[in-house]
């Protein structure tokens, strides 16, 4: 027995287990801690027993709690021990108390290395695991080699060997090049035929922390795996110790069944043949048994095979039998497989097309939201929310909404949050919607956020067709005898505003209204009151002829919260009061709200930081995307180029749908904006997805000069810039068998001024995408939509950021189903001024062939701009405290495509710089300003100046000033860029001057030093 | 990779806690703390499977088993299939139960040391090392021999010079 020369010990544990309460266990500890304290000081008369003995004193305290700061030298120093038990405990409990950053580590360093190279087995054991837990970039730097060699030598015990295993395991992920991927790859393939189970379990576990990384480097592992499987499935030289409940190894079917799932594909027939001749033997092979273990064990197996089945997107028939499985699995009685078959479920819907199949047991999964357990009550709902969409939601929600009031407290926020989202994104009409959150404010009002009645209130402002029927299901709820108080605010925010418009029904007239929400005064809380008031006041405006007791009435409130400490009651009080003696300009002043401007919904925005904080991000988001690519499957069966239909219900600003008629894809279709207007076009893609305003915030307010000519854009774009040289252009498109569709480069430009287009298109796939730009961060939505009647399989997507962006791509899905469209949200952070250019390496599988792109990404410079107008005496003063390099910068450009000055000013307002005009006395000279938004410069802002000579339009001289210096340099650079390039006439049809452009008065070239000079 | 092992009893005392990625000692205790309040919510006969995300972060998982007066815990994310861990608590218990002979809390509290042992003879920095008990058996028993040939010498004190490097 360990412990039997360690009475000290034991007598400790017991004085411990003896502590009445947690005091006299913290007296006793402080009490031991004193006394190894002291015995370590005098550590000359310890002999290594005694010192092995305080060791684990220390650690039993540390496990009780205590913080143990002293003797981590000493436990350390065990580990030089040059017998067993002290190096033992020196090893295990250093692994404990010290973390990888630990200063002692260094030192050991030597004597670890000596364990490990040495021939004493058992020390190989105890160094190994020690650096398996704890080590760390050093120790993987001066180890991994002699790792290496432990697990590769024929000499070495198995027990030895698995260590080492997950000791490089450890090493690796510390330093992923101690492993040479060259040579390290065969030696895995070898290690995949190793005998020992134990020894293959280990190496498993390394391999798939390998493939994970890079699996074209270990492609030759895949038939291995392929064949470990067949050896367990036949239950072949398997002995008896690994045989668990009477079934080869789980563990390690577990295991390889998951390295499995890191390779995309498995590309030899033979090899895919066996896998799928094991996987079927597992899935129809395993049943549910009395054994609780058993049965766990066999599921595991299972559960992992039906993980890899999704992942190789077997044929259809595998598939539909995984989802029978599911199905049968949600309604067992053991309550493990319940749980595992709803998360299963979850996660098969991001997968593959099978979302009808689980629909038919959409009846069984809301009866698991009835589970005694949580665990499982969550699953139900996760898969719930994730398998709504237009047809099942009113079903779903309507479920929600009743189990809301049994529910537990913890799920209630969550489940109210996630009906109100359902309701919003598949509302078959909106009065549904409306009766939807109204009543999630009766039955839980506590759980409802703000967010979710603005967002009613939204709603209900931007549809006039709805505002009768919100408010008459406002006036119902009041007649409630008790209603919460979000309800009170919603509704007499809701009368105040449309009471009006219910004027002749009875109970609805304004004195009517008035008194029922008065005598709910009382009631509310501060809060609330000034919603009330205004109500009040809204009231009074409407009702017409004036009724002069209910003005009276309605004054002698105004007059007494005149008085109120509350400052906002005060105010509104005080206002309204002022106000409502006007007369009919009351009316003007208290008039209807305007619409709202659309944007992202804030509750589904509140639900993406949930999950980011709570849930699994990925799935979750990959799962809401998937969502999206239903519903939009759902409404949208035309070819995925095509124009969107308009789905206005859910447009929130219905004015926008009359101007959407350029949708994303306007570049694509040659659209000829032809004027340089401000135009809503790119903002306005509100009919372009019936989910824009809820996934993603998409240019509302776009930027004034966001949309210039297309025609300069076109003309001078599609050569090749400087920037273009210097970029990555797609260089491996030659080497794709599939031919893009239109110029790659041409529509990176576009959408350098654009915020929604293509970015690529092939026969296959088209890439569009759509920015929303916010001062030094970003929102990019990739929407990968697949043009075939097959799924696209295969699909990777990585972003390969500049150092100045801090990129962050949601997952993208492996499989887009076909005719479907996926959106793959990607979150931009600019880190300071370049104009380096991200780019997107893209690619999917077509038939055999791998097709790989790699895209510019338009996350450029003059995104995090946002155009600023300058009077004179702004811009002035500004200009002159920038004086001089490295501020501010000059420069004589030649070779500049020549373009009238109107073009020139339409080029730069295009890119968000804004033109000031008139601030230049000379009509030659343009002179614009621009902020620039990044995390290290914040809100900067720039100062350009263009001194064109009217004889010579080939050149200029340009001076760019801001409050840094990079920002000046990259600005400067970037302008540049845009004005020399060498025109390609034939690329641009609207190349010839445009007549509407006049051409600027000839004046004779002045001296520019003297421009200058008059300019200051 | 599996985070962390917690076994502790149904009072919600610990009587192993192993973390795989360092948690500093007040952390540690107040997840030990945050599960047990969670675990004595849950009603016998319901799953293993606890949300644990909430407590542990994003990518957590966890299960549990309920033995007697005892609660084995493993904390994992989902690079682990989560039956395959249930397994394993069980391993590690039916290995305990032979090194012990029907184990029980108190050989648990008293031989904190060869709990440790078998532990690392199971779960290696976080991944499973050993899922066959009798291997673990035989490993753990050459780490007694190991011991008890070497108890017999140390209790002579020997003054080695290595302690006063």
């Amino acid at each position: 027995m360990a412990l039997s020369g360690m009475r000290g010990l034991s007598v400790f544990i017991s004085d411990i287990r003896n502590c009445q309460n947690k005091e006299q266990e913290r007296l006793r500890v402080d009490k031991e801690l004193g006394n190894v304290r002291t015995r370590f000081k005098n550590e000359k008369g310890l002999t290594p027993y005694e010192k092995k003995k305080y060791v684990w004193k220390m650690l039993y305290i540390y496990m009780l709690g205590y913080d143990v700061d002293f003797g981590h030298m000493e436990t350390v120093s065990l580990i030089s021990a040059p017998k067993y038990p002290e190096k033992q405990v020196g090893y295990i409990v250093t692994a404990c108390l010290l973390n990888e950053n630990h200063d002692f580590l260094r030192l050991i360093i030597n004597s670890v290395r000596n364990d490990i190279i040495g021939r004493n087995e058992t020390f190989q054991c105890l160094a190994l695991t020690m650096v398996g837990n704890i080590g760390g970039r050093e120790f993987a730097e001066s180890l991994a080699p002699d790792v290496q060699k432990l697990l590769i030598s024929s000499s070495c015990r198995p027990l030895v060997r698995k260590k080492a295993a997950l000791c490089l395991l450890r090493l690796y992920r510390k330093n992923p090049d101690v492993v040479n991927v060259d040579g390290w790859a065969d030696r895995m393939a070898q290690l995949l035929d190793e005998r020992d189970l134990g020894v293959l379990t280990s190496s498993l576990s390394l391999l798939v922390a390998l493939v994970s990384n890079n699996h074209k480097a270990y492609w030759s592992c895949l038939p291995k795996c392929v064949k470990i499987l067949e050896r367990l499935a036949r239950n072949q030289d398997v002995p008896q110790e690994y045989t668990y409940y009477g079934i080869p190894s789980p563990w390690l079917q577990v295991k390889t069944m998951r390295a499995l799932q890191y390779f995309p594909v498995i590309e030899d027939p033979n090899t895919r043949r066996s896998l799928f001749e094991v996987l079927q033997r597992v899935l129809m092979g395993t049943d549910v048994v009395k054994n609780v273990n058993k049965n766990n064990a066999s599921h595991s197996v299972l559960f992992e095979a039906l993980s890899l089945v999704m992942h190789l997107d077997a044929e259809k028939e595998m598939m539909s039998q995984c989802v029978a499985l599911l199905g049968k699995f949600i309604a067992v009685r053991e309550p493990n497989i319940r749980y595992l078959g709803l998360e299963n479920m979850t996660r098969m819907l991001m997968v593959t097309d099978v979302q009808e199949i689980i629909k038919r047991h959409q009846a069984q999964i809301i009866t698991s939201l009835k589970d005694p357990d949580i665990s499982i009550r969550r699953r139900a709902l996760d898969l719930l929310y994730g398998m709504c969409d237009v047809s099942n939601a009113k079903d779903i929600v309507e479920e929600l909404l009743q189990y809301l009031s049994t529910s537990d407290l913890t799920m209630r926020e969550e489940l109210a949050l996630k009906a109100a989202i359902l309701a919003e994104k598949f509302a078959p009409d909106l009065s549904w919607y409306v009766d939807v959150i109204l009543q999630l404010i009766d039955k839980a009002g506590d759980f409802v956020s703000d967010d979710i009645w603005f967002r009613v209130i939204q709603f209900v402002t931007n549809n006039e067709d709805l505002q009768a029927y919100a408010a008459l299901k406002a006036r119902e709820y009041l007649d409630k005898p008790a209603i919460h108080e979000t309800m009170m605010k919603v509704s007499a925010y809701l009368l105040g505003e449309y009471s009006h418009l219910l004027a002749r029904r009875p109970g609805c007239s304004p004195k009517d209204i008035f008194t029922i929400i008065h005598e709910k005064i009382p009631t509310v809380s501060t809060p609330t009151i000034p919603i009330l008031l205004s109500t009040y006041a809204k009231i009074l405006m409407h009702t017409q002829p004036p009724d002069l007791e209910l003005q009276n009435q309605i004054l002698a409130i105004f007059h007494k919260y005149e008085s109120c400490i509350d400052a906002e009651i005060q105010q509104r009080a005080v206002e309204y009061f002022t106000l409502s003696r006007k007369g009919p300009a009351m009316a003007d002043i208290l008039a209807e709200m305007p619409k709202f401007p659309e944007r992202q919904s804030a509750l589904i925005k509140k639900a993406e930081d949930i999950e980011t904080d709570t849930a699994e991000q990925s799935a979750i988001k990959l799962r809401a995307q998937q969502q999206m690519s239903n519903a939009l499957v759902v409404t949208d069966h035309r070819p995925p180029n095509g124009t969107p239909p308009p789905v206005s219900s859910f447009n929130l600003v219905k004015v926008s749908s009359t101007n959407s008629n350029l949708d994303y894809n306007s570049v694509d279709q040659g659209a000829n904006q032809t004027n340089g207007t401000v135009s809503k076009t790119d903002s306005q893609s509100a009919s372009a997805d019936l989910l824009g305003d809820l996934l993603g915030p998409l240019a509302i307010e776009g930027p004034p000069g966001a949309s210039i000519s297309e025609q300069s854009v076109l003309s001078g774009r599609d050569v090749p810039s400087a920037a273009d040289a210097a970029a990555i252009v797609p260089i491996e498109e030659q080497a794709n068998s599939v031919q893009p569709i239109g110029n790659i480069a041409e529509r990176f430009h576009a959408l350098c001024l654009k915020d929604s287009g293509v970015l690529y298109e092939d026969p296959h796939i088209q890439i569009g995408i759509k920015a929303e730009w916010r001062a030094h961060q970003g929102r990019i939505v990739l929407f990968l939509g697949n043009k075939n009647t097959s799924p696209l399989v295969s699909v990777q997507a990585l972003i390969l950021p500049p150092l100045h962006l801090k990129m962050e791509l949601s997952l993208v899905p492996d499989t887009i189903p076909p005719r479907a469209q996926v959106q793959c949200p990607l979150e931009v952070v600019n880190l300071w001024p370049s104009r380096d250019v991200a780019v997107l390496d893209f690619s999917y599988k077509s038939g055999t062939n791998l097709v790989n792109n790699k895209l510019r990404l338009p996350a450029v410079i003059n995104k995090f701009l946002q155009p600023i107008q300058l009077s004179a005496e702004e811009f002035f003063p500004q200009w002159r405290s920038l004086s001089g390099p490295p501020l501010k910068l000059q420069e004589v450009v030649r070779g500049v495509r020549p373009l009238p000055l109107m073009e020139l000013a339409n080029l730069f307002n295009s890119y968000r710089v804004m033109v000031c005009p008139g601030l230049d006395p000379n009509p030659n000279n343009l002179v614009a300003s621009t902020t620039f938004y990044s995390e290290s410069t914040r809100a900067m802002l720039c100062l350009v100046r263009l001194e064109t000579d009217p004889a010579d339009r080939t050149q200029l001289r340009m001076t760019v000033a801001s409050g840094d210096p990079t920002l000046t340099f990259e600005l400067k650079e970037f302008i540049k860029e845009q004005l020399v390039y060498i025109p390609e006439p034939s690329h641009g049809p609207t190349q010839a001057p445009a007549p509407a452009a006049p051409q600027a008065p000839v004046l004779p070239p002045d001296d520019p030093a003297a421009i200058l000079a008059g300019l200051l | 990779m599996i985070r962390a092992v917690i076994v502790m009893n149904t009072q919600g005392k610990p009587r192993l806690a192993k973390f795989y990625d360092y948690q500093p000692v007040e952390k540690q205790q107040e997840l030990i703390r945050s599960v047990f309040a969670a675990l004595s919510n849950r009603a016998e006969n319901v799953s293993n499977f606890m949300e644990a995300e909430s407590i542990f972060g994003p990518d957590s998982r966890l299960v549990y088993k309920h033995y007697a007066t005892l609660y084995f815990v493993f904390v994992f994310d989902s690079s682990e299939n989560e039956l395959a861990m249930l397994d394993l608590i069980q391993v590690f218990v039916e290995t305990l139960d032979k090194c012990f002979r029907n184990v029980c809390e108190l050989d648990i509290v008293f031989n904190y040391s060869k709990m440790q042992s078998v532990l690392d003879e199971i779960i290696f920095g976080g991944q499973v090392l050993e899922t066959s008990s009798v291997e673990v058996m035989k490993a753990i028993e050459e780490i007694s021999k190991l011991e008890a040939a070497s108890n017999a010498i140390s209790l002579i004190p020997y003054a080695s010079g290595w302690s006063r490097r």
